[in-house]
């Protein structure tokens, strides 16, 4: 009997120790949120005037590789962890999509994993750019010449002779140019195509870290590539008009 | 005659100029290199350094540490000592070169600026040639800036024209 009320007493104080346990389970699981927001530096108040804030529509994660062939992440697939985000973070990061209805702090902690990771592609593009340089300054300048490039500017330069000799007396000079230019647009399919790299260069990279999708910027390069490639045929194009102008002349002054 | 002679070659003399100056621009690594190496007034001593380090090294590496390391560790003394000599001289020839070059660089922009002013003040009336100006539009006035003059090509529009021309010239060069 006596052991059988020893067994009960023990077994009440079991789970009593067990309740115990698990009072100061809870206690540290609550407390941990507060813990987190004093170690980063997010004051309780703060968290909580933001908490109105936290329900923001999901933020596209942005790329750092430029190339065009790379899909862009969804908002709704979870993200890579920055190795800079402390391991409490990382293991008790939730998908985006996600909203934290019982987490008032939730929202420092997001605007941190944003900050962390933004941090991370930054030190990921100044890497880039170190690894960039040596090749830059070894390199070839920006222009480079592929076979279409020759055949433009080649093309450019008997155009010009040949509108001075035989067209400029009927109309504008620039007339032929643009027909030209648009040949050339029909024409560049013909040729080989050279895969040119895009350079992260600072500008590149400024523009990827002020939130421009990394397709933008191919996209924008692309057409101001193109575009001086247009200025550079004009230049051309004029250099030789004037040039064989004034040699006409030179020879037609010469000439009895 | 003399007068429509210089105005007739002034597109020549604006081209010569802009030919000049990215030729120069070429030029300029080679130009404080050569500059830098004149200035410096102990460039063999470096090279003696280097030299006397090597047969430090290649004596003490016929030296047994073991037999003789009293001989051994002084011979490492010199060579340490040797080394930071010489790794301060390198220093300060490289500080001597860069300074040279950001010099060198400095001169040639201040000169090249000057020459581009000077030649957009003679020519900022007048044309460097003249064309009809029937052949040049619907951009006469724009070819023409800041002269004014109908069918004329103006000072900017050519040494735009002649700096992409020469540039792409010099790039297929070399």
């Amino acid at each position: 009997m006596e052991s059988g009320e020893a067994t009960e007493e023990r077994t009440g104080s079991l789970s009593a120790a067990q309740r115990r346990a698990e009072i100061r389970r809870r206690k540290l699981l609550i407390n941990s949120e507060v813990r987190m927001n004093r170690i980063v530096g997010f004051a309780k108040n703060e968290s909580e005037n933001n908490a109105g804030a936290s329900r923001r529509p999901t933020e596209p994660h942005f790329h750092l590789d430029l190339d065009r062939t790379e899909l862009w992440s969804s908002p709704s697939s979870s993200p890579r962890p920055s190795p800079f985000l402390p391991e409490a973070l990382r293991v008790r990061q939730r998908p985006r999509g996600e909203l934290a209805s019982d987490d008032p702090s939730s929202s420092p902690r997001r605007g941190l994993q944003k900050y962390l990771s933004h941090f991370d592609n930054a030190m990921k593009l100044r890497g880039q750019l170190d690894n960039e340089k040596p090749a830059q300054d070894g390199g070839s300048d920006s222009e480079e010449f592929d076979p279409f490039r020759i055949f433009r500017l080649i093309g450019s330069i008997l155009l010009a002779v040949f509108v001075r000799v035989f067209v400029c007396r009927y109309l504008s000079i620039f007339a032929p140019f643009l027909t030209l230019e648009l040949a050339y647009m029909g024409l560049s399919k013909y040729f080989p195509k050279v895969e040119k790299k895009t350079k992260t260069t600072v500008l590149t990279a400024a523009l990827l870290l002020s939130g421009i999708p990394a397709e933008v910027i191919n996209r924008s390069m692309d057409t101001y590539r193109r575009m001086g490639d247009v200025f550079a045929d004009l230049c051309i194009y004029f250099f030789t008009f004037i040039l064989s102008h004034e040699i006409l002349l030179l020879i037609g002054s010469e000439t009895p | 005659e003399d007068k429509n002679m210089a105005a007739g070659c002034a597109w020549f003399l604006v081209l010569g100029s802009v030919f000049l100056c990215s030729l120069m621009k070429t030029l300029l690594p080679t130009i404080s290199s050569f500059l830098s190496k004149m200035v410096q007034k102990d460039a063999e001593q470096e090279s003696e350094m280097r030299a006397e380090i090597q047969e430090m090294k290649k004596e003490q590496s016929s030296i047994s540490m073991m037999d003789e390391f009293a001989r051994y560790a002084r011979l490492e003394r010199k060579i340490n000592k040797m080394t930071d000599k010489l790794k301060t001289h390198v220093k300060s020839r490289t500080a001597q070169q860069a300074k040279m070059k950001w010099v060198v660089n400095i001169v040639f922009y201040i000169l090249q600026a000057a020459l581009m002013i000077s030649l957009i003040w003679k020519y900022y009336s007048d044309p460097v040639t003249v064309v009809p100006s029937r052949w040049i539009a619907p951009v006469e006035r724009l070819v023409a800036f800041p002269t004014g003059v109908a069918g004329g090509v103006g000072i900017t529009c050519w040494l735009v024209v002649c700096n992409k021309v020469v540039t792409l010239c010099l790039h297929a060069v070399s």
